[in-house]
């Protein structure tokens, strides 16, 4: 089967024109934008799903895809790459953008019309565009995309607090960006090229200060952008301000970006400092893990304790890049493939564990855990009761969700590796999570209800439970699939761990050239 | 408030960076200029309006066509590098000469591109400087 690279394109040109078309909608017959620019995203996102799986399917037969956009070969031309890794989140970020589009309608407040679904399609552009791109410049321009459209996202609607969390997120962002942007300026001045196959062939040849120098930056934006410690302060700051749409949407999206970036960048152009930074790597992964868990124990908000939790998962994603820095090349494979799987099972689990959240937090209208505001949803809302339980076992772990599964595989790879530690530090935090989803059960759906379900809450109507619970539910369904049937899942995992491990065939996939070559025939002058 | 000076620079200067901001998108591709950089002056030109005539005068003129014209140009500019896909690669150069009798005509998409970029750019900070110049009742 051989795929027209065109199809890369499809992934950004999509949501970006749907977007654009919808913002133009926006001068005539302002009361009923809202609409048609739903209508317009649940195409697009219905389209972009589509495309996503085509990858997916081309790229886990082992395929890599490659466009040069315009025809101008690898680091001249602007360089858009697909392999199994990519596919996996382009694929992940496509269903989680589908779920979120029902649970939009049904949730959402007055914010629905205040452009929400163009921003949703920026937002979307950005991710794919992170995790298609090629070389160094343009994941940082899909970063800013991506960035820009959350600002946005984050303080629509204006309340006090959106505004005080927005701050402090714009300005963590941004200093986190200045340092990705000097990372490239320095690779661009000290290698003279910024592509990143170009790069990792060029990477070794250079001084060693520059080589460091470059890893470090390049750890310290990413890890900032990730939410790793002790650069995460951004995260629980601002994330339970906005409408719960957008945190579950950022929680599914945004720090996972980052952890790709370390993914591609760590195992591609510095496949050295991964074997020689991996106590750095694991020590980072351990305490992220370790700080996570704990702020979700002594926060005192239900999407409070979910962004700690957000922070305190992503440390296990990081354990598993540690692991992929094992010298010994089955091991290190190992390490990367349940680093990966632990990823397809993160963005399922903790989306939808952030939308049923959402939700409980809206159905009273407040999410504190303090003087028994919340409380007895259990009697009242027994379908939100009954998904929230079996989300907060899939993130604790608890068989047979895909939590199990996949802290398992991490926990093996730690053994085998003889790292130790950071397995039992793994073991620990589960034991943590569990206690920290316990205490959320406890304070949300059991007990007394004191507070009245407010008036307007989505789950009162009919067709709001419906469109509230059904994304939740098919979310959850495919974390339960991924825990009882993981070989099929594993396997890919596998495969993509390969690809990505894989430089050589990066390289060569790229192959970037030293001279200027146009591939569409006769220049025009 | 009108400011006199201003004024009368703004009729002098406005036609000048409006006619400037064309030839500078049309240069654009082989020379110094381009949609982004006639975008930037087209906003000067408004910020002079802004400046001499007031914020609201501006509003009320072009302040509601700004978003959809944000979102025609990003179209444009998107379709216009789809459009390569058809000639073999996205974001691949397409080129025509047109021709009737002494007129010619050569239009290619980096031209479109560069317009779209240029109703993008000069929208949006456009609305900025409207926003910057909005003053607290």
């Amino acid at each position: 089967m051989t795929l027209s690279p065109n199809w890369l394109a499809a992934p950004i040109v999509i949501p970006m024109l749907t977007a654009a078309l919808s913002l133009a909608f926006t001068r005539w017959n302002r009361r009923t934008a809202a609409k048609r620019q739903r209508n317009l995203a649940a195409i697009a996102i219905g389209l972009n799903l589509l495309v996503a799986l085509l990858l997916l399917v081309y790229t886990l037969s082992g395929n890599r895809l490659v466009l040069q956009m315009g025809g101008w070969a690898a680091p001249f031309g602007i360089t858009v790459i697909a392999d199994g890794l990519t596919a996996i989140l382009l694929t992940l970020t496509g269903l989680v953008a589908a779920a979120m589009l029902p649970f939009a309608v049904g949730t959402l407040d007055q914010r629905e019309r205040m452009s929400f679904y163009p921003l949703m399609l920026f937002l979307l552009m950005g991710v794919n565009g992170a995790y298609l791109a090629g070389d160094l410049f343009n994941l940082y321009v899909f970063f800013e995309v991506l960035l820009m459209s959350s600002f946005v996202l984050l303080t629509l609607g204006g309340q006090a607090g959106q505004i005080n969390g927005g701050i402090r997120y714009v300005v963590l962002n941004l200093v986190a960006s200045v340092l990705f942007l000097a990372a490239a300026g320095l690779a661009y001045g000290a290698l003279g090229t910024l592509n990143m196959a170009h790069l990792a062939l060029r990477i070794p040849q250079a001084p060693v200060a520059v080589q460091t120098l470059l890893a470090g930056l390049l750890l310290i934006a990413f890890s900032s952008k990730a939410a790793l410690f002790p650069l995460f302060f951004w995260l629980p700051s601002s994330y339970h301000t906005p409408h719960p749409v957008v945190t579950a949407f950022f929680g599914g999206l945004l720090t996972k970006v980052g952890i790709y970036a370390l993914f591609r960048t760590f195992t591609l152009l510095f496949p050295l400092y991964l074997v020689e930074w991996q106590s750095l790597l694991l020590t980072i992964a351990g305490l992220t893990m370790l700080t996570g868990v704990l702020g979700a124990l002594a926060a005192n908000t239900m999407r409070r304790v979910l962004s700690f939790q957000i922070i305190s998962q992503v440390g296990y994603m990081v354990m598993g890049l540690g692991l992929a820095g094992s010298s010994d090349a089955t091991l290190a494979s190992f390490g990367m493939a349940a680093g990966i799987f632990y990823l397809i099972h993160h963005m399922v689990v903790e989306v939808a564990l952030l939308m049923v959240g959402g939700a409980t937090e809206l159905e009273v209208m407040s999410g504190s855990l303090l003087q028994r505001r919340l409380g007895g949803l259990m009697g009242r809302r027994p379908a939100l009761a009954v998904i929230f339980f079996v989300a907060a076992f899939a993130l604790a772990g608890m068989p047979p969700t895909s939590g199990f599964v996949s802290k398992l595989s991490l926990l093996q790879s730690a053994l085998q590796n003889g790292n130790y530690v950071i397995a039992g530090v793994s073991l620990l935090v589960g034991a943590l999570t569990l206690v920290s989803m316990a205490r959320l059960w406890q304070h949300g759906f059991w007990g007394k209800a004191t507070e009245p379900i407010y008036p307007t809450a989505p789950l009162s109507s009919v067709s709001g439970r419906w469109l509230t619970l059904t994304p939740i539910a098919a979310l959850l369904t495919l974390s339960l699939t991924i825990g009882l049937y993981s070989a099929p899942f594993f396997r890919w995992s596998s495969t993509a761990a390969q690809q990505v491990l894989d430089r050589e065939g990066y390289i060569q996939a790229v192959a970037p050239t030293d001279e200027i070559h146009f591939m569409g025939g006769e220049a025009h002058d | 408030m009108p400011e006199l000076y201003l004024r009368l620079l703004d009729r002098i200067m406005t036609p000048v960076l409006l006619v400037f901001s064309i030839v500078l998108l049309l240069r654009g591709h082989n020379e110094p200029g381009g949609g982004f950089i006639a975008g930037l002056v087209v906003a000067a030109a408004f910020e002079l309006q802004i400046l001499s005539r007031g914020e609201a005068v501006v509003r009320g003129s072009i302040g509601a066509y700004l978003q959809p014209l944000i979102g025609i140009g990003l179209s444009i500019a998107a379709l216009s590098a789809t459009l390569g896909v058809l000639y073999g690669n996205f974001f691949k150069g397409v080129w025509w000469d047109l021709h009737w009798g002494a007129v010619s005509l050569e239009l290619s998409t980096p031209l479109f591109f560069d317009i779209g970029v240029f109703m993008v750019v000069f929208s949006i900070v456009t609305s900025y400087l409207l926003g910057l110049s909005q003053r607290e009742e």
